[in-house]
């Protein structure tokens, strides 16, 4: 494994939001998949080092990132988009991704413009480098941070909700880039969307109450609802039931009356092993 | 750029190699570039070096993108700054103008009102000056605490994963914040029409609580440092009623020996830190 979490715990006050995760990460893309509160960027967080676990152990490419001596050499490999990125707004886009370059030690100047040009071509924003970013919209500014992100081609690539704010067009293109890296890197995706896991991730984690509740492949999730998920022409009592474009009734849980066995899907699995707090979510 | 298909005339072949080595004079050279635009044959025909070629084009880009420095970052290249720190100390949260002009205020009050009290009396002069004593220290103790730190910098978290962040960026920044703020008093200083030996008195207080709050902040979020060790310097003055305990040559002699060995604690401090930062 690149990445091994041991027994990581993070508590604010009385709140345990992580709570003793243990997690191996290989290269590909891993999606994290959870309900608001879960723990999803808490732990994003600690993997990125801007947030120290209270216990607990991350080691990555044989370095131990709580070590201040080793999490420089951490911090090379390492690429992050936060959930809140952040910008300067009187910056242009070219001198935001610029800034991040220099702080991440890239001090030839043309090698970094070189750099910083590739990775705006890479999100798509090339023609956008003398924009203000005041003057972006919000789907440009995540695709600005997502350049920061991948600044240096980072062995580790951590993601918390990169598509946000993208429409469909752009998450399509987002997919490509991102199962490219995935080719090669590790990533770590945060994500709302299981249509995102489903498309792009060979392994998913699903988070609950600061604990991990299932860690395997989108199929194995999507098995966890195997002849639980059913198609009905009336209402069913389940509380996880919503009506189709079909005009039938999509139910988890036990068979309603008149209830046809359904193809499951990972949000199927996801739904089910969150039960109620998905619901609520 | 459109091919005119009834061109009557092509480059020769020696021309056109002539012409690709840059051995062409300066005349034929614009009427060769010239008929170019016009006639893709011969376009395709000139036999360019295609390194030449990528390496001038990747100069035209950097040339495009390259970012307009603004005076602050160009004056500091200009004194020998690298481009790359220059560039990084410019964006410091504290340098932004707001926050200078906020210090350009207090100042020009300061100055202001101890020029008004000029001929009133030594005992109203001294007065003036007393509070241009008590906040010049507190400028940079306020700069330093919201240089660095997700209270103070929008992009915080991003930077916070990169490896120049923590010591190495606090440090530069919180330079950058107290050069600025000693400069500006430095100024104000001489504009005082008090003795140099009194107005100066600042100077050290100054270096010795911000590196306390440099040094607090590995205990404190840094806003809570300022705040602690500005509170205290002002109760200080407030209970010992009066500057000569707090400005004399003994406290002078304190601060001088405080101020190197908070900073050093800081930097241990935060080296050992293992909060992240």
């Amino acid at each position: 494994m690149t990445i091994t979490v041991r027994a990581l715990t993070k508590r604010y006050a009385r709140a345990t939001v992580l709570d003793a995760v243990d997690l191996d990460l290989a290269p590909g893309i891993t999606g994290v998949l959870g309900p608001n509160g879960a723990g999803k960027t808490t732990l994003l967080r600690c993997l990125a080092t801007t947030l120290a676990p209270d216990s607990g152990r991350i080691r990555a490419f044989g370095l131990d990132p709580a070590d201040p001596a080793q999490r420089t050499a951490y911090r090379r490999r390492l690429g992050y988009l936060a959930q809140n990125p952040g910008a300067y707004p009187h910056f242009t886009a070219f001198e935001m991704v610029e800034y991040i370059a220099i702080l991440k030690e890239m001090t030839d100047q043309v090698a970094r413009r070189r750099e910083v040009r590739r990775v705006l071509a890479e999100v798509d924003l090339g023609d956008r480098s003398r924009t203000k970013v005041r003057k972006l919209s919000g789907g440009m500014r995540q695709r600005l941070a997502l350049a920061q992100a991948l600044l240096g081609a980072p062995d580790l690539v951590v993601l918390d909700e990169p598509t946000v704010g993208l429409d469909p067009e752009q998450r399509m293109r987002f997919r490509a880039l991102l199962s490219r890296l995935g080719a090669e890197r590790t990533v770590l995706l945060s994500t709302h969307q299981t249509e995102d896991v489903a498309a792009l991730c060979e392994r998913v984690v699903v988070m609950r109450a600061g604990g991990v509740a299932f860690q395997g492949t989108p199929a194995d999730l999507a098995a966890f609802a195997d002849g639980q998920v059913w198609l009905s022409a009336v209402p069913p009592s389940s509380v996880l039931s919503w009506r189709t474009a079909d005009g039938r009734h999509r139910s988890l849980g036990p068979r309603p009356d008149g209830g046809e066995a359904a193809e499951p899907t990972i949000e199927d699995g996801y739904l089910l092993l969150l039960g109620d707090r998905a619901a609520v979510a | 750029m459109t091919w005119h298909p009834q061109m009557t005339w092509h480059l020769p072949a020696g021309l056109a190699a002539q012409y690709a080595r840059g051995e062409t004079a300066v005349a034929l050279t614009l009427s060769i570039e010239a008929h170019l635009m016009k006639c893709r044959p011969c376009r395709e025909a000139v036999p360019y070096e295609m390194g030449w070629i990528e390496q001038s084009w990747a100069g035209i880009e950097d040339l495009i993108d390259r970012p307009r420095r603004g005076v602050a970052e160009r004056v500091l290249t200009m004194v020998g700054v690298p481009g790359h720190v220059a560039r990084l100390l410019v964006a410091t949260p504290t340098l932004s103008r707001a926050w200078m002009a906020a210090v350009t205020v207090v100042l020009a009050f300061a100055v202001a009102a101890a020029r008004l009290t000029e001929g009133i009396g030594e005992s109203a002069q001294a007065g003036a000056v007393l509070p241009f004593l008590v906040a010049a220290p507190l400028l940079p103790v306020a700069g330093v605490a919201l240089a660095y730190g997700r209270w103070a910098d929008p992009v915080h978290e991003s930077l916070a994963a990169t490896p120049l962040a923590g010591v190495p960026l606090l440090l530069l920044r919180a330079g950058a914040a107290l050069a600025t703020a000693v400069a500006l008093t430095g100024v104000a200083t001489a504009l005082f029409p008090a003795s140099l030996g009194l107005t100066a008195a600042w100077l050290l207080p100054s270096l010795a609580l911000t590196a306390g709050t440099l040094a607090l902040s590995t205990w404190l979020p840094s806003v809570a440092a300022a705040a602690l060790l500005g509170g205290a310097w002002v109760s200080a003055l407030l209970l010992l009623n009066g500057q000569s305990l707090v400005f004399g040559p003994l406290a002078q002699i304190l601060y001088g020996l405080a101020a190197p060995a908070l900073a050093l604690l800081a930097v241990f401090r935060h080296r050992r830190s293992e909060g992240y930062r």
